[in-house]
């Protein structure tokens, strides 16, 4: 099967004072039709850097593609023109962003923000689009729709926000729709409610998601798949159930020791050290510094992206321990 | 035993006004009417969505802000009627550390500074041997003590709040309030911090308000746990009941919505609908009842009261009148 989206070796860079950093170094991931797949990492690991360049909307300069191709169905993003990606944008696929409360535009009602989208990329009258934004409404359950699309976002609670935000992103209906931390803002009786909205949509309309998270929770209830990121790195992929089974990787094992757990109280196992300085990374494996399984050559060069196929069809991982396979027991 | 510090039937209410030289036109109730105890080394959690005042009686709780009715009683002391000078010498048994390490330390200290500020004021160091006490308080939090003459921009957020819990550790202090203490924080640092505060507590015994939005965090912390709803308490319970037989409708539902990072684990979800409410406005009767699946009609009438359900375990809730 054809995947969807296919990042190949994505390479970015920024141009900053105080040198050049590397957020994105060498990213590989498929999203394949209807599947959700979970982008998870810390804070400044490149996750939202990658998001937004498969819709191109990271300033260049100071962003600069180094390398690498984002393929979208069968058409390559990075030659597209700026007009054909406009038409991809909020169309093919949607975006929905982290901070519901600062993405809206707070002098346009929120009729008026959703059906921007909709009259962009559909030939359609103005009454028949207003028909279409009280039905998208009505869809993320936005109660009483006549009222809300002529009201401003300051009007709106942060969960009403959010919905409003995914009912711009799905107008057109989009085959991806790009997730970018769409919980984070939000309290966990509302975080519920929008992740139970976007499973929903999910199942209706079959549309693939890409979710950007670091709350391994939502991941294990929502994704199919997890690609985890370590500074610009996917240092592991798997199918959701497998990873939280047995993490392959030492920092996957790290963050879910780390977690706390309402049930056991027992004293947490965290992750020593701190993420290096993205200017100024080490040689070798970015992870060395905090790894507990480190190897005297993890500092020499930096690991390949490994197939582990005989654990678990599609796992990957990028670590030495897992190059003398024979030796290593999951 | 008699508890190290009780709140009680606290109650804060800020006023709004339209201008501002105006008459208020109306209040926030932002907490109204909580009681509580901690015993000496005992941990409260108190957990609770935004805007459901938690902060606010944190605050209160050390005299950071004055309650409008209620008392506060600090190991037989009533703080509220203390005078300014009074409250003053008292101060360094009851610290607090807060939410962002990026805004609460002040950018133009040197750490030494931060640390040795309140020490120096409470006498506990002289000038001579600060630099000791300040390079001991560091590396009881795990940083070096040649950190001392840096400013706060030179840390990550993890060490930010490390310098944040040794300057709340300087006086001594029997009880801390945290607010929130690790929420900026990611995954990996904040297990480390956790880490080190439950260390910290049972080194030195100390009494802990945990505050926070988190419940994986509030549980695996705490001994006792308080759940906050627009203002009130609805349910206090220690950990392993309130985990077992959350009993009010609203706990229930937190429980259920928090995310549980085990596949499969995903349990039938109760999914509350609406919004919490606003405290300027709050809802007549029972505050939850506009969101609770288990209403009843006298709910909207009826504010309910505090039942004792089992030992320790007190619900607000009409379902056990």
């Amino acid at each position: 099967m054809k995947p969807l989206l296919n990042i190949s070796n994505l390479n970015i860079s920024f141009q900053s004072e105080a040198g050049t950093v590397h957020p994105v170094r060498g990213v590989d991931l498929k999203v394949n039709e209807g599947e959700t797949v979970a982008l998870v990492g810390e804070s400044g690991c490149g996750k939202s850097v990658t998001a937004l360049s498969v819709l191109q909307l990271l300033p260049t300069p100071p962003a600069r593609f180094d390398s690498g191709s984002i393929q979208f169905l069968d058409k390559d993003l990075f030659k597209l023109s700026e007009p054909e990606m406009q038409r991809m944008r909020g169309n093919d696929i949607g975006m929905v962003f982290q901070e519901p409360m600062t993405s809206l535009n707070p002098i346009l009602t929120i009729g008026d923000q959703i059906a921007e989208t909709i009259l962009l990329h559909n030939n359609i009258s103005q009454k028949q689009t207003k028909e279409k934004v009280l039905d998208i409404l009505d869809k993320v359950a936005i109660p009483s729709p006549e009222k809300r699309i002529d009201q401003y976002p300051h009007e709106l609670s942060g969960g009403m926000k959010q919905r409003v935000m995914i009912a711009m992103a799905i107008s057109c209906n989009p085959k991806l729709l790009i997730a970018d931390e769409p919980t984070t803002a939000l309290d966990v009786t509302i975080q519920a409610q929008i992740l139970e909205l976007l499973e929903n949509l999910q199942k209706e309309t079959g549309m693939a998601i890409l979710l950007i998270t670091h709350n391994l929770g939502i991941v294990a209830e929502h994704a199919n798949k997890v690609a985890v990121m370590y500074a610009g790195k996917i240092v592991e992929e798997s199918a959701t159930e497998y990873l939280f089974e047995a993490p392959a990787h030492p920092y996957t094992r790290g963050l879910l020791n780390s977690l706390p757990n309402f049930s056991s109280g027992n004293r947490l196992n965290p992750i020593p050290g701190t993420v290096p300085d993205p200017t100024n990374l080490p040689n070798g494996c970015a992870f060395q510094s905090r790894c507990s399984d480190a190897l005297p050559h993890c500092g020499e060069r930096e690991p390949s992206f490994l197939k582990l196929d005989q654990f678990e069809e599609g796992r990957r991982a990028a670590c030495f321990i897992y190059e003398s396979v024979e030796s290593v027991k999951l | 035993m008699t508890a190290l510090i009780k709140a009680v039937g606290l109650k804060k209410t800020f006023p709004i006004s339209e201008g501002t030289l105006s008459k208020p036109t109306d209040f926030v109730h932002a907490v109204d009417g909580v009681s509580f105890e901690i015993n000496r080394s005992e941990t409260l959690g108190l957990v609770g969505e935004s805007g459901c005042g938690k902060t606010t009686l944190g605050r209160m709780v050390i005299c950071l802000l004055d309650p409008t009715e209620g008392k506060v009683i600090f190991d037989g002391i009533d703080l509220v009627s203390l005078s300014e000078k009074q409250l003053r010498k008292i101060r360094n048994r009851f610290q607090i550390i807060f939410q962002d390490p990026y805004s609460s330390l002040n950018p133009r200290f040197t750490v030494e500074r931060l640390i040795g500020e309140a020490m120096l004021i409470h006498k506990k160091a002289s000038k001579e041997d600060l630099s000791d006490r300040v390079a001991f308080q560091l590396e009881r939090v795990g940083l070096s003590a040649d950190y001392m003459k840096r400013y706060p921009h030179e840390f990550s957020g993890g060490q930010r709040q490390r310098i944040g819990i040794a300057r709340a550790l300087a006086l001594e202090p029997e009880f801390i309030v945290c607010d929130e203490p690790v929420s900026a924080l990611d995954v990996s640092i904040q297990a480390q911090i956790i880490n080190l505060l439950q260390d910290l507590q049972s080194e030195l015994n100390i009494s802990l308000l945990f505050i926070s939005h988190d419940l994986n965090i509030v549980g695996h912390l705490s001994q006792n746990i308080a759940v906050m709803y627009l203002g009130r308490i609805v349910e206090t319970a220690p950990a392993k009941k309130l985990r077992e037989n959350p009993a009010h409708p609203y706990t229930q539902a937190l429980l259920s919505a928090n995310p549980v990072p085990k596949p499969g684990g995903k349990s039938k979800r109760k999914v509350l609908v609406g919004d919490v409410p606003s405290p300027l406005n709050p809802p007549k009767g029972c505050r939850f009842h506009t969101r609770c699946p288990d209403v009843m009609d006298h709910c909207l009438r009826q504010s309910p009261s505090s039942v004792k359900i089992s030992e320790n375990h007190w619900v607000e809730c009409h379902l056990y009148d």
